[in-house]
């Protein structure tokens, strides 16, 4: 039997002071990561969303410099980057500084890796923006359902760094046990990831929709309602991303039920998603340049 | 220098009866130095093939070849013809590539070697029994050894494309395609509701300056080959955004960079003959200030410089 959870709040506690130190995810780059991965952004607009951070402006120099450039000459300003490069490449180089800056530090934790982690939360953002695109929702917010998929699991950070041990033995039992990742951390730690989630969304004062996918992605009864469908697409792309085995984010429990539960709320077939399945790999071929891994070059 | 035409077209190889004068390879273009053993190609597109076999017939007997090859930029009318430049079937030969390639995109030998794939070629890049080493460029300047200086800018395309620069006792060669002008692609609409009156403005500023700069890189040159794909009024019209000249600007660009000679290059695919014959008595036949000499490149054409 497992040990009753007795110091939930002193953990609480831990928790919050991690978060409070944690490089915050500012609403700049979450809007970055919203304007770089809608498919029609405008050069004004990425401009104007980059320039808005100018630490997130200096770092976007400096990689444009460091992959384009030599000493020589250098690109000295977003305007010229965008008009010498095009706006094509200004935006990944955006969009992967952005997701580099949540990803803070790239250390692994015993048998969880961060690149594996990564992996999985692109591959559900990259899933949830194609299931959108399935549903016929409008491109413009493609980008959000990229985003909000990205950062669901973000919750699990705090509680690996902060309970390192007792999270190692939450994915053991997890395992050994077939359940829930999610249920396994409540009983190891008393505190589950979709909570430490919505604590970082607020402190960090992302969007109610951010909210909502990182606190209710396994258990979306009780989202928002006017949140529901971006949610449930996130918790199908996230059960979806597991099956596949494409990175892991620690979870090793799998139930077809709950797929096609999602499935059918979400309305789409199996085959539908099967057949995303080349185009999907493909992506995460590309997103793997945003990690860094095994990059060639 | 010697300069030597194996393609000059642009898009898409177009051989047949209308296209007999000027040639219908796409672009490769072969530069050797006077006393020097180097083999410097720019581009493989479908002319390279030609230009291969030229080689084993007269170089191969001389020693083991060395070619190195740069590529302006990966579209497929600049790298297809390298599955069949026939030196890398052969044991012993040493090949550099250079070009420039995206940061998010594959590796320069990812590009050019996926060629080689059984999907579209027999041969596989792994089978090659050639030295083949792949350097990645950027926009730069160094030594190129034996006395050559080569420079690189980057310029106006879709994909990264970048000109070359060869100076070598005195004389310079410079490749300026595929490119178009830059522009200021932010919006200039007051109405417009992202309109951002100092981003407009720095994008006019910035299109200016590094239209200068690319001007500045070709500057004094010997021979310049430029991209002329069009008329300016085909330019104008529908062209624009596609990465590709108007004879107009070429010129003019031509003339304020004092170059001395001006290649026209990277014809349509659509021009024929009789068109192109049109168009030189119209363009080059002029007299042109500091005596501007332009022509259009022809397959076969041999300049010294
Ligand atoms: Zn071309
Ligand atoms: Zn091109």
């Amino acid at each position: 039997m497992v040990e009753v959870p007795i110091n939930k709040e002193y953990r609480l506690k831990k928790i919050q002071n991690y978060i409070a130190r944690m490089p915050s995810l500012s609403t700049t780059v979450t809007k970055v990561l919203e304007i770089c991965n809608s498919s029609r952004t405008s050069p004004n607009d990425l401009n104007q969303v980059i320039s808005l951070d100018p630490v997130l402006t200096g770092q976007v120099l400096r990689l444009i410099n460091s992959a384009y450039y030599s000493l020589l000459s250098q690109a000295t300003s977003l305007t010229r980057a965008i008009i010498m490069l095009g706006i094509n490449t200004v935006k990944n180089l955006a969009l992967s500084r952005a997701i580099l800056n949540t990803l803070n530090g790239k250390n692994s934790c015993g048998s969880f890796s961060m690149d594996e982690f990564w992996t999985h939360s692109i591959c559900v953002g990259v899933t949830a923006r194609f299931l959108a695109t399935i549903k016929r929702i409008p491109l413009v917010e493609g980008g959000e359902y990229f985003v909000a998929g990205l950062l669901h699991d973000l919750g699990k950070i705090p509680l690996l760094n902060r309970f390192p041990e007792e999270y190692l033995q939450a994915l053991e039992l997890s395992k050994v046990e077939q359940i829930p990742l999610h249920q396994a951390e409540d009983e190891i730690l008393g505190i589950n990831h979709s909570l430490v989630g919505g604590m970082i969304a607020e402190r960090w004062q992302l969007s109610q929709i951010i909210y909502d996918a990182l606190s209710h992605h396994h258990n979306i009864s009780q989202t928002r309602k006017k949140n529901h469908q971006i949610v449930t697409i996130v918790a199908l792309a996230n059960v979806y991303t597991n099956i596949s085995q494409i990175g892991s984010s620690g979870e090793f429990y799998s139930d077809d039920s709950i797929l096609n539960y999602l499935l059918d709320q979400v309305g789409v077939d199996r085959d539908a998603l099967l057949e995303l399945h080349e185009s999907l790999l493909k992506e995460i071929e590309k997103a793997k340049f945003f990690l860094q891994i095994n990059r060639k070059r | 220098m010697k300069i030597k035409f194996w393609g000059v077209r642009g898009s898409i190889p177009c051989p047949g009866l209308h296209t007999v004068k000027y040639g219908g390879n796409t672009a490769c273009v072969e530069l050797r130095f006077k006393d020097l053993d180097r083999i410097i190609i720019i581009d493989a597109g479908s002319g390279i093939r030609e230009l291969g076999n030229y080689m084993l017939a007269h170089d191969l007997s001389k020693g083991p070849i060395k070619t190195e090859i740069f590529l302006t930029h990966t579209h497929w009318d600049h790298i297809m013809g390298f599955p069949f430049f026939s030196p890398i079937y052969i044991p012993g030969i040493k090949l550099k590539i250079y070009g420039p390639v995206n940061y998010e995109d594959e590796t320069l030998e990812d590009i050019l070697g996926g060629q080689l794939t059984y999907r579209y070629f027999p041969v596989r890049q792994a089978e090659l029994v050639s030295e083949i080493k792949y350097i990645e460029l950027k926009e730069d300047s160094f030594d190129f050894g034996n006395g050559i200086r080569l420079t690189t800018k980057y310029l106006n395309h879709p994909v990264l494309s970048l000109g070359y620069r060869f100076e070598h006792c005195g004389k310079i060669f410079c490749t300026v395609y595929d490119t178009e002008p830059f522009h200021n692609v932010f919006c200039t609409d007051i109405k417009n509701p992202s309109y951002d009156e100092s981003i407009a403005l720095e994008g006019e500023q910035v299109a200016k300056e590094e239209n200068r700069r690319v001007e500045d890189f070709f500057a004094d040159a010997d021979l310049v080959i430029h991209d002329t794909q069009y008329t300016q009024k085909e330019y104008e019209s529908s062209k624009m955004g596609w990465g590709h000249s108007s004879f107009e600007h070429a010129i003019s660009a031509a003339l304020r960079a004092k170059v001395k000679r001006l290649a026209l290059f990277h014809h349509d695919p659509l021009r024929t003959d009789s068109q192109i014959d049109e168009l030189s008595e119209k363009y080059c036949r002029k007299k042109y200030p500091n005596n501007l000499e332009v022509f259009f490149a022809r397959e076969g054409m041999q300049i010294d410089l």
